[in-house]
């Protein structure tokens, strides 16, 4: 009888895929997305190791004796690669305590705007150009050099 | 929606003006040169220049009248988000 293929192998890397580009594709770390990369990550090991037990336990039955090993090999990777954009990086950019929390008074600045005129934040939150008022203001910073 | 967009990045006035002519942007954008008001905002990525400049790394702030932070996100906001926070704004 003609070993079945080893489903099991082929769905546990494709949900680690999925674990992976659900996050980056998020470009978040909302912790819903984490859990849902965290579970999709649990999926993908179970699936990858009762596909590994059966190509290897039933290999009359079952095929997957080569692809099982690489197929698992590229899923760890890519759920180490979720793993570290989830723990590491944010740690390094996210966890540093002084940027302005929710609650904070945001920190008083003046700057230059594009015709080298200056701006400070308390005169853009008291003003009410073009006759409303304005409610808040939205700070962007962004990378530049564009 | 009653808010005040405003840009900062280390880029000078004149490549901000740059960035605005080619943009059609119409809210403010700031030059912060010497990336003093990013590090007051703790926003400079550490390991990374440009042309020997420190840079920032992405942040939005909603700040209120009274000068309080009452919605962040440190990674690349959408939209969506950002009205979502601003309505929440009284």
């Amino acid at each position: 009888m003609k070993p079945k293929w080893n489903w099991r192998l082929w769905a546990g890397f494709a949900v680690s895929v999925l674990a992976l580009a659900i996050y980056v594709f998020e470009f978040e770390t909302t912790r819903q997305i984490v859990w849902l990369s965290a579970a999709l990550s649990v999926v993908a090991i179970v699936l990858l190791i009762a596909g590994l037990r059966r190509a290897y336990g039933q290999s009359g039955v079952y095929r997957g004796k080569v692809a099982g090993p690489v197929l698992t090999v590229l899923s760890v990777l890519f759920i180490d690669g979720f793993a570290f954009f989830s723990y590491k990086v944010p740690k390094g950019y996210d966890s540093a305590t002084n940027k302005p929390r929710v609650g904070d008074r945001a920190p008083e600045f003046a700057l230059s705007d594009s015709h080298g005129a200056p701006v400070a934040l308390r005169q853009l939150l008291s003003n009410s150009g073009n006759g409303h008022t304005s409610k808040g203001v939205l700070l962007v910073f962004y990378r530049g050099y564009w | 929606m009653g808010i005040q967009p405003v840009a900062v990045s280390v880029d000078s006035p004149e490549e901000s003006q740059r960035l605005c002519q080619k943009a059609g942007l119409t809210f403010p954008v700031l030059s912060d040169a010497k990336a003093q008001t990013t590090h007051r905002y703790d926003l400079v990525l550490p390991a990374e220049r440009w042309e020997g400049k420190e840079i920032s790394g992405p942040g939005e702030f909603l700040i209120d009248n009274s000068g309080t932070v009452r919605w962040r996100k440190l990674t690349e906001a959408r939209g969506s988000q950002i009205l979502e926070a601003a309505q929440r704004l009284q």
